[in-house]
């Protein structure tokens, strides 16, 4: 059984009297241990992709099953659950808390996952420790470079030991050497058998995963293997 | 979510913003104060009433006193003769469970000593005997008026202390008895000084020597009393004024009697009902007032301050409320980023919820313990002006009652702050700069 198994999945916007199929009739299975990459122009839709295999947001119709779960008309807190629990997000602008230190920002989603504050700490130092943060624990984001930022990010988004590992263009923000040493990380993560999903633009970051989705107009167009 | 951690994101959420928070508390801590400073200000004037009450006297007094007769009975109003001294003599001899008759007739008029000085304007008021056990007095040398005195229309005075002390400064009360002075140009003896009445607190203030408070004094009438027989002043002082007065037809200032077991409190004042119908013949146009409604007059007037006190400090604490909320809602539209990012990792709606409606009952409740802090300067500012019988009393159930409503407060102002907050779109706030 796929990790995630999508079926005519479509997702509509209203915008007045307009109908904006963003998603339409997307047929999609990531298997377990998968790395992947969703490439596509802006506007092209798959930032709502994204949205919907990261459990923010319900599609309008369509089957979505993720980790052996119907989460097509799934409620909120029945996806906050599955956001806590199988799913780390990276963001391109990183999205860390700038009032907390970096321990407890990787330590964030244990809090909503009601890990005791003793254990939470311990897991934090050790994802910290996984990316390649031993020191400047108890600085704080504004404090730290970009690339240190989306370690921080990246041990966040692995702290609870998910499933699967969402990327939303992790190298957007960072220069080139710096965005090569993320895309490495995933390649490491990859390698020790963690399902990764990477949105970008840029089908040369795109060649780094073993499989490519091109998206447009709501549409999958075209897949290969790089 | 753990609610430890709720409070720990709301306390650095509040230490980020000191300043602002502090002002948003304001409304809180102006209203918890009052309010602890009405309950304690109000306090304080019960127990003095209360003290006061014990003083002057027990349940078993009642007064009866003049009033409008009903309409009905309006036009035989001239067959009663009022309230005269016949009423008095008809209760003594009649009504068998009243233990004290007390008429009074009062006269304002010139009291000197016979050494001359001054003559002082002062209320002298002939009474009977019984007036000593109505009137609660203690005698500190000499003697009472006696049934003798009223009898043969003595010239006897009794003196309240401050009489005493005005007429001979430098004469202990022992000597001021067998002294004579002037009402009205006539002679009398004074036959005895009563004690000197006072509050706890004023002879408190006398004793260590400090100045006496004389911004409120409820003995001061008492204390500055000129008592002689009733038949005394009739004849001699009131006859004068009131030519055609006789003894059964002069009307009474006050006419008070004491009952002389509460047990049969309703009886007596049956009793006394059915003997002034027939004195009054049919017309009502006396009341009967007891201690007990006037007790409940002083309380109701301190549940009506009590009650205008806390009505304003609920004002404050809404308005304050009001205030919280909308600090609230300024923090959640700062915070729309953060709020998109721990929905991200996990947070559901109702942990969003519960974290912003924790740091407005935080705000509320830290407003409340500066409101305690600020209240007990207030209160010693209100000890510093008001007399010393109604000194304000902090009590610890008014602290409870206004930190528990600055609380409830905090709590509703939260609730719609809170309901916004958790209502955000996680992918909205994510965009969201």
């Amino acid at each position: 059984m796929s990790l995630i198994h999508l079926e005519d999945l479509s997702k509509v916007y209203r915008v007045g009297d307009q109908e904006i199929r963003a998603l339409d009739q997307i047929d999609l299975r990531i298997e377990e241990g998968e790395f992947l990459s969703i490439i596509g122009s802006s506007g092209s839709g798959k930032s709502t992709l994204m949205h919907l295999l990261g459990c923010l947001d319900t599609p309008t119709s369509g089957r979505m099953e993720i980790c052996g779960k119907d989460l097509a008309k799934a409620s909120g807190d029945e996806l906050a659950g599955v956001r806590n629990r199988e799913i780390g997000f990276v963001f391109q602008a990183f999205n860390l808390l700038p009032k907390l230190d970096v321990v407890s920002n990787i330590a964030l989603p244990l809090v909503y996952a009601g890990v005791p504050h003793a254990e939470r700490l311990v897991r934090a130092k050790k994802a910290a420790a996984d990316v390649g943060l031993g020191e400047r624990l108890s600085n704080r984001p504004p404090q730290l470079s970009g690339g240190q930022c989306q370690r921080v990010a990246i041990a966040r988004a692995l702290v609870n030991n998910p499933r699967i590992l969402f990327a939303d263009e992790p190298t957007g923000n960072l220069d080139s050497a710096t965005g090569r040493m993320i895309l490495e990380m995933f390649d490491a993560l990859h390698a020790a058998g963690k399902t990764i999903v990477l949105v970008t633009h840029d089908p040369a970051i795109a060649a780094h995963s073993r499989r490519v989705i091109e998206i447009r107009d709501g549409r999958i167009t075209r897949e290969y293997n790089p | 979510m753990n609610p430890l951690v709720a409070i720990s994101i709301g306390l650095r959420e509040i230490s980020a913003h000191k300043f602002r928070t502090c002002l948003s508390m304001l409304g809180i801590v102006l209203g918890v104060s009052s309010l602890i400073a009405t309950m304690a200000l109000t306090r304080g004037i019960e127990d003095g009433t209360r003290k006061f009450m014990q003083q002057m006297g027990g349940l078993e007094f009642v007064s009866i006193v003049n009033k409008e007769p009903s309409s009905k009975k309006f036009e035989f109003a001239n067959l009663s003769p009022g309230r005269t001294l016949r009423d008095a003599e008809a209760l003594k001899q009649s009504a068998n469970f009243l233990s004290h008759v007390s008429p009074e007739i009062f006269l304002s008029t010139a009291v000197a000593t016979d050494g001359g000085g001054n003559p002082d304007r002062r209320m002298v008021r002939g009474v009977y005997p019984d007036h000593f056990v109505i009137g609660m007095h203690q005698i500190r040398a000499g003697r009472f008026l006696t049934p003798l005195d009223l009898e043969r229309g003595s010239r006897s005075a009794v003196l309240g202390d401050s009489v005493a002390k005005q007429l001979w400064p430098d004469t202990p009360a022992e000597l001021a008895v067998g002294k004579t002075i002037l009402i009205d140009s006539r002679p009398f003896v004074v036959v005895g000084v009563l004690a000197l009445y006072e509050m706890e607190a004023q002879a408190r203030a006398r004793k260590s020597g400090r100045s006496v408070s004389r911004r409120y004094d409820p003995f001061r009438q008492k204390n500055e009393t000129v008592l002689i027989p009733f038949n005394t002043m009739f004849h001699e002082l009131r006859s004068g004024a009131f030519p055609l007065d006789s003894l059964d037809t002069m009307k009474l200032e006050t006419l008070t009697v004491r009952v002389d077991d509460l047990d049969h409190f309703q009886p007596a004042l049956d009793q006394i009902r059915s003997i002034l119908d027939i004195t009054h013949r049919g017309v009502d146009d006396y009341d009967l007032e007891t201690r007990q409604d006037w007790f409940d007059r002083m309380e109701s007037s301190v549940r009506a301050a009590r009650l205008s006190g806390g009505l304003i400090s609920a004002i404050s604490l809404v308005v304050g409320g009001i205030g919280i909320m909308n600090i609230m809602l300024a923090s959640i539209s700062e915070r729309v980023r953060e709020i998109g990012i721990r929905l991200a990792v996990g947070a559901r709606q109702r942990d969003i919820f519960w974290q912003i409606l924790i740091e407005s009952v935080l705000v509320s409740f830290l407003g409340g313990l500066l409101g305690i802090l600020a209240s007990l300067g207030l209160i010693e500012i209100l000890k510093s002006i008001s007399p010393t019988e109604n000194i304000p009393v902090l009590t610890l159930d008014a602290i409870f009652l206004a930190v528990g409503f600055a609380i409830a407060a905090g709590l509703f102002s939260g609730l719609y702050p809170a309901a916004k907050a958790s209502s955000i779109d996680p992918i909205t706030a994510l965009r969201y700069e």
